[in-house]
């Protein structure tokens, strides 16, 4: 009887959790990695570090090359963060086709164990 | 109701209730060891048996996500009316819950479970009181779960769980009626506490939110002054360190939202101390750091430290130049609101303090940073009188104070944050008590806040574990001085004996002893208005008859001590300019009053008083309160007011030197001093009793000089010396002592005269010892 309770939670509810799990980790990743915010402010300066320049053309070209490298800075540093969260994000795309290959095939398992058990 | 004991879901939850605590962590050793037996295998080259081992992990883990997934957590239907109810208990309820049942047996099968606990203990109930009460006929189980459907209804309830039906049973269960009369206890109570736990256990099923990540602040400034200078409520929300629950949903939250994300300059939120200012600003940074607020999104509330500042100034002009550098942070820092909580502080004027309003005007006029002032009503308006233009920049948000049900769950949820700091567990009984006495005693502040405030007192004197009714009153009776825990040993036998102990003091006016003695019996007993002072009376007769040595009594015997007499001259106030004086702040009669409220006010020679004062007399004795020229409330609840008047005494002794009792001319006499305008009749009426002073006549007055002579022999003790008058010195003294007109009152001064000078020269004599005892005949006391 908990046989069958389990094989019927197994490809119903079960395989449904399993998607959502999927999916909150996905969401998990997306957002504890900021990537909609680093996404918006990819071209940001680096925490507002930027330099307001003086009247004279020299200032203002200083202070124009200390704003673009707080750019770059910030964009290097965002850019690595949304690289490591596609990384975890394309891993857990990965376990995800590994679950809908070997999810259905678990029960089977069983049966490939007392096969091979009397090959 | 139908229950299937052999339906899947019930097996599961018993297959659950098995396992317990540790099935499933031993059931993932064991995958866990398999797998690293197929794998240690395998690298043995031995890869037949590894495969087969694999397999087995594989099976192994599947069963352990069964178990996690379904059995641990088996969610439940919807709770309504004509489902099975194996669809709609909590998991292991319907586990343990043998079927049929009878109402004594669906409460054996809560018991274990928490959520029962949390009900029997919140409402103080012994489960030994409950469980002989309950029916054993399986048939009068329905009208349990009807009333569970019910109460799920109602709450929301996601499953019908143990807790549910134990409130569920305590409601619909005749029997129990008369114990929870007797516990006071109401079925509205009873759905209370259960709407108390099912608000906790909607707090355990919230996600632990993101709070924006890890790049959330990479697009906004530094802030290390801010840092300085500010506390980060945001952070405080973050780090886990406050839940405002309900309140992050007021309508003062999200009308902060709407203002603030709008373009709005700034935000004033006003409310009297303790309506919860703070927490609103708090309740509004937890909405932001989880994300909600539209354009708001993910920006920090720093609250500034006023004192902090104005620590960090060594001269002159540092004030506004860290100021203006904390504005500059914000600004720049872009994800900032900033909080003034209590911003009077921040716009008090003269040498050392802290003025900003100039400062704050162009950046509140320029929208250049989102602020949010927290004021009192008082301040508000002192803020418009002083910078209007910056007032009206702002919008205010009124906070008002919620009603009696709403202050009740808000001091549920405080419980619980209160019972991890303290380690106590707080009985609903005692946040009705806190509500109850905080509305009586806190007057200065308003709800939530005093009641939250008793409440956090009280968990200083539990009760075992328990914070109780009993522990809210010894908390407001250690902080106010006042009694409100019932009377009981020592204090029972005085109150019923209180008379007699007068007595030792006084010398008759039974009758007055007696009405203000039975008043104090009926408010330690609760049986008096709690609206009105404990009682109030009026004393009318010649001076020298004991009215004040009465009051004096009162204080010294039950209340602690003379000094908790509270006396107002009422002849000081005879001008309309008086009554200003009587209600300014920190004016020592109504300061005495708020430091002392259980005490004796003794209004002397009422008549005296201005016309304008006793119309406010009037407004004391009816509603047991004066409010001062600040606004701030003075209980008189918890004092005897005891009013005096030599009004009519020349009429007094007249009917008692013609031989008339008092009783016989006592409703004539008032009458008289109505009709002839000493007195109006609303203010007679306001009084509890009336009560007449007769004249002593010279027996009494001998009792009065024996009573002064015990008084001598008090002093005297300390030299183990002992003075005694023969009779006739004392029928001498009563001669030469007695007065007409001033009664008693020359007879202190006749005893001090002759006694304590005559054993004052035997002393300085040699003639009287240690251990002597001197008798004084009339020879030695008449001059």
């Amino acid at each position: 009887m908990l046989a069958l309770a389990f094989l019927q939670w197994w490809y119903g509810p079960g395989w449904f959790r399993a998607w959502n799990s999927l999916g909150a980790r996905l969401k998990r990743t997306y957002y504890g990695f900021s990537v909609p915010q680093l996404s918006r402010t990819l071209f940001a300066p680096w925490r507002r570090i930027v330099s307001l320049g003086g009247g004279s053309l020299g200032e203002r070209m200083r202070a124009m090359v200390d704003n673009l490298v707080s750019r770059c800075v910030g964009l290097v540093v965002r850019l690595l963060t949304l690289f490591a969260a596609a990384v975890i994000i394309v891993w857990w795309i990965v376990i995800a086709i590994g679950q809908l290959v070997i999810w259905p095939l678990v029960p089977f398992a069983a049966i490939i164990l007392i096969v091979r058990g009397v090959s | 109701m139908n229950f299937n004991p052999k339906s899947i879901r019930v097996r599961k939850a018993k297959l659950g209730l098995r396992l317990g605590k540790y099935g499933r962590p031993l059931g993932i050793t064991i995958t866990l060891a398999i797998g690293l037996g197929a794998i240690a295998l395998y690298l043995k080259g031995q890869h037949r048996l590894a495969e087969i081992l694999a397999v087995l992990a594989l099976i192994s883990g599947a069963k352990d996500l069964w178990l996690r997934w379904d059995i641990a957590s088996l969610k439940a239907d919807d709770p309504a009316e004509g489902k099975p109810l194996d669809g709609i208990l909590e998991a292991n309820l319907a586990a343990r819950l043998p079927w049929p049942a009878s109402p004594q047996a669906v409460w054996a099968a809560c018991l274990p479970d928490w959520r029962a606990s949390f009900m029997l203990v919140r409402l103080g109930l012994h489960p030994e009181i409950i469980e002989p009460n309950l029916s054993t006929e399986t048939g009068d189980s329905e009208a349990v779960w009807a009333q569970a459907l019910a109460l799920a209804k109602t709450h929301d309830a996601q499953d019908i769980n143990s807790g549910l039906v134990v409130a569920a049973i305590l409601m619909s269960e005749a029997k129990l009626k008369p114990v929870l009369n007797q516990l006071k206890l109401k079925n509205a109570d009873i759905e209370v506490v259960y709407a108390w736990l099912e608000r906790l256990l909607d707090l355990e099923r919230i996600e632990l939110p993101l709070y924006g990540g890890i790049g959330r602040d990479w697009a906004s400034g530094f802030t290390p002054s801010l840092d300085r200078f500010a506390g980060n409520l945001s952070k405080q929300i973050q780090s886990g360190g406050h839940h405002f629950g309900s309140l992050t949903e007021s309508s003062a939250v999200t009308q902060l939202i709407t203002t603030l994300s709008s373009g709005g300059a700034g935000v004033a939120v006003i409310g009297a101390p303790g309506a919860g200012k703070t927490s609103t600003v708090y309740a509004l940074a937890q909405r932001l750091i989880e994300g909600d607020g539209g354009s708001l999104a993910y920006r920090q509330i720093y609250s500034l430290s006023a004192s902090l500042i104005i620590s960090a100034a060594q001269q002159q002009g540092d004030l506004e130049r860290v100021f203006m550098t904390i504005l500059s942070e914000a600004i720049a820092s872009g994800n900032i609101i900033l909080a003034l909580d209590e911003a009077q502080l921040f716009f008090n004027q003269g040498t050392g303090s802290l003025d900003l309003g100039q400062i704050l005007l162009p950046l509140v006029e320029g929208r250049r940073l989102p602020l949010i002032l927290t004021l009192n009503p008082t301040d508000w308006q002192h803020l418009i009188a002083t910078y209007p233009s910056l007032a009206s920049a702002l919008t205010p948000i009124m906070l008002s104070e919620p009603d009696e049900a709403h202050v009740i769950d808000i001091l549920a949820d405080t419980a619980l944050g209160i019972e991890g700091k303290s380690h106590v567990i707080v009985q609903y009984e005692a946040l009705i008590e806190s509500y109850r006495l905080a509305g009586r005693y806190l007057t200065e502040e308003a709800y939530p806040g005093r009641a939250i405030k008793l409440l956090e007192l009280a968990a200083n004197h539990p009760n075992g574990k328990l914070v109780t009714a009993t522990s809210v009153q010894q908390a407001i009776e250690g902080s106010m001085g006042v009694k409100v825990v019932q009377a009981q040993g020592p204090e029972s036998n005085l109150l019923l004996n209180l008379e007699d102990r007068i007595h030792e003091r006084m010398i008759n006016q039974t009758r007055a002893v007696s009405v203000v003695s039975s008043a104090l019996r009926r408010a330690r007993a609760g049986v008096a208005n709690p609206k009105r002072p404990l009682g109030s009376f009026l004393f009318l007769g010649p001076t020298g008859v004991g009215k004040t040595e009465l009051a004096r009594s009162l204080a010294a015997i039950y209340y602690g001590g003379e000094a908790n007499m509270t006396r107002l001259d009422l002849s000081e106030y005879q001008q309309p300019a008086d009554i200003e004086r009587l209600l300014e702040a920190g004016s020592p009669f109504l300061t005495a009053v708020r430091q002392q409220p259980f005490c004796v006010v003794l209004l002397d020679e009422i008549e005296k008083a201005h016309p304008n004062l006793l119309n406010l007399l009037l407004q004391l004795l009816d509603e047991g309160k004066l409010t001062d020229t600040k606004g701030r409330v003075v209980s008189f609840k918890d004092a005897i007011v005891i009013a005096t008047s030599n009004a009519g005494a020349d009429e007094i002794r007249q009917h008692i030197e013609a031989g008339e009792d008092l009783e016989s001319f006592e409703d004539a006499f008032t009458n008289n001093l109505i009709q002839s305008g000493s007195f109006k009749p609303e203010l007679l009426n306001r009084f509890d009793e009336i009560v007449l002073f007769r004249p002593l006549n010279e027996v009494e007055l001998a009792q009065v000089v024996k009573l002064l002579i015990n008084e001598v022999n008090k002093t005297l003790a300390n030299q183990n010396i002992t003075v005694n008058l023969t009779d006739e010195a004392v029928g001498a003294l009563v001669k030469e002592g007695y007065d007409p007109r001033l009664g008693a009152r020359p007879m202190r001064r006749m005893v001090q005269r002759r006694v304590e000078d005559a054993v004052a020269s035997q002393i300085l004599k040699g003639t009287a010892k240690t251990g002597d005892t001197i008798t004084l005949g009339i020879n030695e006391v008449k001059v």
